[in-house]
């Protein structure tokens, strides 16, 4: 066996730079390291001093993709700090909002940026000729996703809306429900992409690790819930660090995470094999059609276990809509009240869960803020999963193996630039 | 020939390239004006050799510029996309902490593993021809400027504040519901749209050409905010532009 | 030429007679010919605005006739008339450039109709007298008594609205946030017609923020096509400043160059108006007499407690009454009852203006150079919040965009205003009203002496929104007013009511023309050869401008460069400054614009011919001036001397040389050049062109100078001539401006109260001195 090496700059079709190097001779692996290069924008740093009015805001920009997650997080520790307690009918519309996100995200990356691997080309615009269809499908789920956000908060990338307490305006009901049908829609578009994923090469790898994620008694928990490790039980949320347990490594701008064993997973498979009895009906049925069973080891299918997600997703915004048509919608008048405290908010983004930690004094000013991002927690799994798959395709040509290795770290949609960066609290 | 175009991306959250992909039908056209060869994150191949050049994120690492001066080499027009590219945005919040401090505060004590610089507008370090502001961008300003750039004309950026487009809105002004708003000394082109949803301009757009900013921070004062208050929303965005002056 | 001035031929004497004696009563000057040549033999000593002329004439026919017409006087405008229309000649009539054809015997009121918009649709030349003239207004309207006043029930009120909700969009007052706004309402109880001010006037619907003029195709089959709205609205709860704002909006769009979007919309809208009972501590309507009004609504409404008086406005909202409402005659309690709510609401007002408001334009005209300007505007923002929630404020602005496939478009207006930072900057950069005291100094006087000047309207109306919106406070008129004034109150009434004027809908709509030649000039100064797809001639006057279209680019002003003597094509030279010019630069051989126009006054021929005329053109001053040089050429023997005097930067930026060289050897002109800085192979004078002028011995008493270049020159140059003696009517000018839509709407192109698109651009130095902001 001769040398192989890997080197590649900025992997493309994630969101985020990130390079990977490999570096084997004889079998012998000499270097072999997923790097994190995505310049630090300090976050945290630049949160300091901001009045809670515009604290959602600026945590928004830590993510063009995520900017709902973000920010429901980021109210949500300001709400946890203040002592609020957001209505039945707030809950309901941030739920849906957030439905609309994480449809937008799972069919970004199944369809743009994972895609493109199992059908072989090198992005979805040669898809325009081949597949049109599935294009034009997948612009009309974004594009629904979208529009469900900017009725909800005025925007789907940075919202708007979203405040302390609920929202600055309400949508109009009979938008509402005019939108329900194009819902319907996408649960028919789902079907159909699940049968182009049925033609998908999903490579055979498993490794277990430790699966953690949000869970809620009601409901398969996306912004409401306790941690949950698939090793160690649930743990409430205000107690995140003594899971998370941060620490720095040089080749990387972003930290690294470990629980109870040495890397662990977040995100889609995470929810998926911690979760699976709460997912609605047709998610379920899905799961079984593509083959996919709780819990599961294969990082590459975690692309599968978003495509689930979108279907549980479709559902639960249906009854959502249907919850608050039946409701009816109200003026709230929230004025919220200020004082000093911390708190902490936990959501699930797309890629996993996301903690948003924060601290204000009696003015409402924020003294300390700390952020611990999905992919984040999911950098030393990838590093992990290299060191394990590595070994197993070494004899193959130098070409595959990078393209393997791409799409290991593609499976796991990750969101890099936001994962640059994150603080140790240091209490005094 | 339809033109080259490329998407590159520096300090951002990238939000403003996926925007892109979210102009939705208009998708389809979008690809049949032009060739997209280069967009890092939405393909694998990539041509080095493009007319157009959009922008995305600010400088904020001395191994950024570089990269940044060979893409303005190669290509004819380069648009700024986005905040950040644009005035800097909210990467440039950390400038006004000393760098060394920020970097403390995030990283403690293995601080020194990271390098990193005051962050910066791309126009800091190479010539921009066009801008496509706002955080995130407008699709609609987006296309517009796309469809200026074929048809040779210069884009039709408004100079004027967001007050007329608020107007326009028929929203009622946020002064008078008890907010405040930096709409007046901010670039319109966004259709007023945080105020139409409720809250109030932030100014990601940045300053009108001649904006009367002393004239802006009476009138704040005049409605019981300090300057600092003030001063502090300003920066959110325009932090680059507070320093310079 | 008298401007009211009609030549009528026709070989039977008792239509001559009946149509003079009808023209001479409605104010015209009226000439008579009773052949074809005799016609002919008087157009060759005068001028008309308008000629009428009928077909079938014996010896020279009437076709002949127009076709030597144009010839003599290229810009008069035909109406046929005919006792046998035909499809062919009628169609031949019209690429003859007849405006239209009316069939024997002819109705008195079509005719006069036809030949007063025909001569409004034309620039006027100045009259050399100090003060512009803007044109009079002829009357729109007519004093008919129809209002009667009835009682109307909530209930029945309610029925009436919800019936009218079943048959058109019905808008109201209705609340948001606190505040008051038109919307869409839908129920009855939604509307709040005790309110005190809306954000927005109602004005909105009439002239939206945003709406599109035109869609165009280009490329193969070239195609424009004007879009125009029509939806059947009615608007309820208009108080009375509102609908004297829409009065005045009723003059400007549907009486000169008549605006077919506007239109549509108007004679689409019912107007159910509401008395103010309470008004907003901001609002000084009375002071503006517009806190009541007589005209102006179909219905309006007064609450009188139990129930509502409504005021029958029109015979439209007559019928309404009848059909959807059940109404009684008023006691004598309930018209006491309705005087004493409108008494009671004028002692709220809070405020009031310091002098009788006719006093306000000759205060106005007193103040130009008030401290007052300048120290006010210091805190302004130039936001535009003023002009845009403002009801008498009709400024827009006109824009191109395409689809991605850049083979089709629209062309869209929009709201603008004059207090926004570049409203009157032009493609080179310069700003013509660059200073924020010139821009308030410039709105306070449209509200309250430009508006009522042009259109005898008032131009402010007292609502107190902009003092609202004013984030620094600083907008209100009648502070503007009063502190610049002295006390007095008094109140205007009139009645009106507004008479079908019939929808044409090319007001905005571009005339397709072919590029047949192209000649470069210098590198950045083109001349272009354009003729219509149609055939038509441009029929223009020297002086005027056309305003050009490269569709999906946008429209821009330009001189016209060539003389309507020289049939069949015209010129236009341009300079590549902006998007247009810069499209129009790569244009070759083939390429198709659109062409409004043409526009403004032109030069004063009548003026010049007879006398001596001594030309100055500096730099591409020559593009427009040319058109006026080749007409001089053209019709040598009708003026005196003929002096040309040019001045290029450089000898590489002569214009013309062909024609330069012709000029100067002819020995019909006295043809003088200059450069302001020679070269090696340059032979002739080197200096600014003002160093010609000492060297031409003239006689100021029988000599019209013609000065066209840019603006810095103008100084120096008049400089000159007036050490020579000339007086100040006998130098003429041309200037420049922001001229977008050229009909005298958009108001980009002011100078203080002229639009220079229909008073200009063509001015004597006696007007300018009174235009300060000229200089």
């Amino acid at each position: 066996m001769t040398g192989k090496k890997v080197n590649v700059h900025q992997v493309t079709r994630v969101e985020g730079h990130g390079n990977i190097i490999l570096n084997a001779q004889n079998g012998n692996i000499k270097e072999l390291r997923w790097e994190v290069t995505e310049s630090p924008r300090l976050f945290e740093a630049m949160l300091r001093g901001r009045s809670y009015q515009d604290a959602a805001f600026i945590a928004s920009r830590i993510c063009g993709i995520c900017s709902i997650a973000h920010t429901t997080a980021s109210i949500q520790a300001t709400e946890a700090a203040f002592g609020i307690q957001p209505s039945e009918q707030t809950l309901l519309l941030r739920k849906l909002l957030y439905n609309a996100e994480m449809l937008e995200s799972h069919v970004l990356h199944v369809l743009f940026l994972a895609a493109p691997d199992f059908l072989e080309v090198d992005s979805v615009f040669p898809l325009v000729e081949t597949h049109r269809d599935v294009v034009l499908m997948a612009l009309r789920l974004k594009k629904l996703a979208y529009n469900l956000a900017e009725l909800l908060a005025g925007r789907k990338t940075h919202p708007i809306s979203c405040i302390v307490g609920g929202f600055a305006k309400l949508p109009d009901l009979g938008e509402l429900k005019a939108i329900r049908n194009r819902i319907e829609g996408a649960l028919a578009d789902f079907e159909a992409i699940v049968g182009l994923a049925k033609t998908f090469n999903i490579p055979d790898f498993a490794r277990e690790t430790e699966y953690i994620c949000l869970k809620h008694p009601e409901e398969y928990a996306f912004i409401l819930g306790d941690i949950c490790s698939s090793d160690a039980g649930i743990t409430p949320v205000s107690e995140y660090l003594s899971v998370t347990n941060e620490f720095c490594v040089p080749h990387s701008t972003a930290k690294y995470t470990k629980n109870k064993r040495d890397s662990y997973m977040v995100g889609a498979l995470a929810r998926f094999n911690n979760n699976y009895e709460q997912l609605l009906p047709r998610a379920k049925q899905t799961a079984e059609e593509l083959g996919l069973k709780a819990p599961c080891h294969n990082p590459f299918m975690i692309t599968v276990a978003q495509l689930v997600e979108c279907f549980h997703v479709a559902e639960h915004s249906l009854s959502l809509i249907a919850q608050i048509v039946a409701r009816g919608l109200e003026e709230e008048d929230n004025p919220v009240k200020v004082r000093a405290g911390r708190g902490v908010g936990a959501v699930e983004a797309p890629r996993g869960v996301l903690f948003h930690d924060y601290t204000y004094d009696k003015r409402g000013i924020l003294t300390e803020a700390n952020c611990i991002i999905p992919t984040n927690q999911n950098h030393n799994n990838i590093q992990k999963d290299f060191e394990a798959l590595v070994p197993q395709i070494l004899d193959k040509p130098q070409d595959e193996i990078r393209h393997t290795l791409e799409m290991v770290v593609r499976a796991y949609d990750p969101c890099i630039s936001c994962s640059a960066h994150s603080l140790k609290v240091n209490f005094k | 020939m339809k033109p080259k175009v490329a998407f590159f991306d520096f300090t951002s959250c990238e939000g403003c390239q996926l925007d892109v992909l979210n102009v939705e039908a208009e998708l389809l056209d979008l690809l049949a004006a032009v060739d997209i060869v280069n967009f890092r994150e939405v393909k694998t191949e990539r041509e080095e050799n493009y007319d157009i050049a959009f922008i995305e994120g600010s400088i904020s690492r001395e191994s950024e510029i570089p990269r940044l001066q060979k893409i303005r080499n190669q290509a004819k027009v380069v648009v700024a996309l986005g905040a950040c590219a644009c005035i800097g945005g909210v990467n440039c919040l950390k400038n006004s902490l000393l760098m060394a401090e920020a970097l403390r505060i995030v990283y403690q004590d293995d601080a020194r593993y990271y390098d990193t610089m005051p962050a910066r507008p791309i126009d800091a370090v190479v010539p921009v021809d066009y801008y496509v502001r706002g955080c995130p961008i407008s699709t609609e300003e987006f296309l517009k400027v796309t469809k200026s750039l074929l048809l040779g004309k210069k884009p039709e950026i408004p100079n004027y504040p967001v007050c007329v487009e608020c107007k326009m809105a028929g929203n009622v002004c946020v002064f008078e519901r008890g907010m405040f708003c930096l709409g007046p000394v901010i670039r319109a082109g966004c259709n007023a749209i945080c105020i139409t949803s409720g809250r109030y301009c932030w100014g990601c757009r940045g300053l009108v050409d001649d904006p009367n900013v002393d004239s802006e921070k009476d009138i704040l004062k005049k409605y019981g905010l300090t300057v600092d208050q003030v001063t502090e929303r300003f920066k959110i965005f325009n932090a680059y532009q507070e320093v310079a002056k | 030429m008298e401007q009211k001035s009609v030549l009528v031929v026709d070989d039977e004497p008792i239509v001559r007679e009946s149509l003079q004696d009808w023209l001479e009563d409605a104010g015209y000057q009226v000439a008579v010919a009773e052949s074809g040549e005799e016609a002919l033999k008087i157009i060759e000593k005068q001028d008309f605005s308008v000629m009428v002329l009928d077909i079938r004439l014996p010896g020279k026919s009437g076709m002949t006739v127009l076709k030597e017409v144009k010839a003599q006087r290229p810009w008069l405008k035909s109406i046929i008339i005919t006792a046998y229309p035909s499809a062919e000649t009628t169609d031949e009539a019209k690429k003859l450039g007849a405006i239209d054809y009316l069939i024997k015997p002819v109705i008195p009121d079509d005719l006069e109709r036809l030949i007063r918009e025909t001569i409004e649709s034309v620039g006027r030349e100045p009259t050399v007298t100090a003060k512009v003239e803007i044109r009079p207004k002829p009357p729109v309207v007519e004093v008919v008594e129809v209002k009667k006043a009835f009682v109307i029930t909530t209930e029945s009120l309610k029925s009436l609205v919800e019936s009218l909700a079943e048959e058109m969009e019905v808008v109201g007052v209705k609340s948001r946030h606190g505040k008051y706004v038109y919307d869409r309402i839908a129920s009855f109880d939604e509307l709040c017609l005790d309110y005190d001010v809306t954000l927005m006037p109602p004005t909105k619907y009439l002239l939206p923020a945003k709406e599109t003029l035109l869609r165009f195709k280009v490329g193969d089959g070239s195609k424009v096509e004007p879009v125009i709205e029509q939806l059947p609205r009615a608007i309820i709860g208009i108080h009375p400043y509102d609908i004297k704002a829409i009065e005045l909006l009723d003059e400007v769009f549907m009486t000169t160059n008549p605006d077919p979007n506007y239109i549509a919309r108007r004679q689409n809208t019912i107007i159910i108006g509401v008395d103010c009972l309470n008004p907003s501590p901001k609002s000084f309507a009375p002071c503006m007499g517009t806190s009541l009004t007589e005209t102006g609504f179909d219905l309006l409404l007064t609450d009188i407690s139990a129930a509502y008086m409504v005021t029958v406005g029109s015979e439209k909202g007559a019928s309404l009454l009848e059909r959807y409402a059940e109404v009684r005659e008023p006691t004598g309690d309930e018209i006491a009852k309705q005087k004493a709510a409108r008494d009671e609401a004028l002692t709220k007002y809070k405020l009031s203006l310091d002098v009788p408001k006719e006093r306000l334009p000759k205060l106005l005209e007193e103040s130009y150079d008030d401290p007052y300007w300048e120290s006010r505007s210091e805190t302004c923002l130039s936001c535009g919040s003023c002009v845009m929630v403002c009801p008498t404020c009709f400024c827009f602005d006109v824009k191109d965009e395409v689809s991605l496939n850049l083979k089709e478009g629209e062309r869209y207006r929009q709201w603008d205003g004059c207090m926004l930072g570049d409203f009157a900057k032009v493609a080179t950069g310069e700003n013509f009203r660059h200073d924020k005291a010139s821009r308030l100094r410039h709105r306070i006087y449209r509200k309250g002496k430009y508006i009522l000047e042009r259109y005898g309207k008032v131009g402010c109306v007292g609502c107190g929104r902009c003092a609202i919106a004013c984030l620094a406070d600083i907008a209100s008129p009648l502070e503007a007013f009063n502190a610049i004034a002295e006390s007095a109150k008094i109140k205007e009434t009139a009645r009106r009511i507004i008479r079908e004027v019939r929808l044409e809908t090319e007001l905005y709509v571009p005339r397709l023309a072919e590029l047949v030649n192209v000649e470069e000039l210098t590198p950045r100064e083109k001349v272009f050869e354009f003729k219509f797809k149609d055939r038509e001639e441009l029929g223009h006057k020297p002086g005027q401008f056309v305003e050009v279209s490269v569709m999906g680019i946008g429209e821009a002003p330009i001189s016209i460069s060539s003389s309507p003597t020289r049939d069949g094509t015209f010129q236009l030279a341009i300079r590549k400054v902006g998007n247009v010019t810069n499209a129009l630069h790569s244009m070759e051989k083939g390429a198709i614009v659109g062409i409004r126009g043409p526009f403004g006054n032109g030069f004063p021929l009548s003026a010049l011919e007879g006398k001596d005329v001594l030309l100055i053109a500096g730099g591409i001053g020559l593009f427009p001036l040319r058109s006026l040089v080749q007409y001089v050429v053209d019709r040598r023997s009708s003026f005196g001397r003929v002096i040309l005097l040019f001045g290029a930067r450089s000898p590489a930026e002569r214009l013309f040389l062909g024609e330069l060289a012709a000029w100067s050897q002819s020995p019909e002109i006295e043809f003088h050049e200059t450069v302001d800085k020679g070269d090696e192979n340059w032979k002739g004078n080197v200096g600014v062109i003002t160093t010609l002028i000492p060297k031409v011995d003239f006689d100021p008493r029988k000599t019209m100078a013609v000065v066209v270049g840019p603006p810095i020159m103008y100084r120096f140059v008049i400089g000159e001539l007036k050490k020579k003696g000339l007086p100040d009517e006998q130098i003429i000018m041309s200037l420049e401006r922001r001229m977008k839509c050229g009909v005298g709407k958009c108001g980009h192109c002011q100078i203080n109260s002229v639009y220079v698109c229909q008073e200009g651009p063509v001015f004597t130095l006696a007007q300018l001195r009174n235009l300060r902001e000229a200089v």
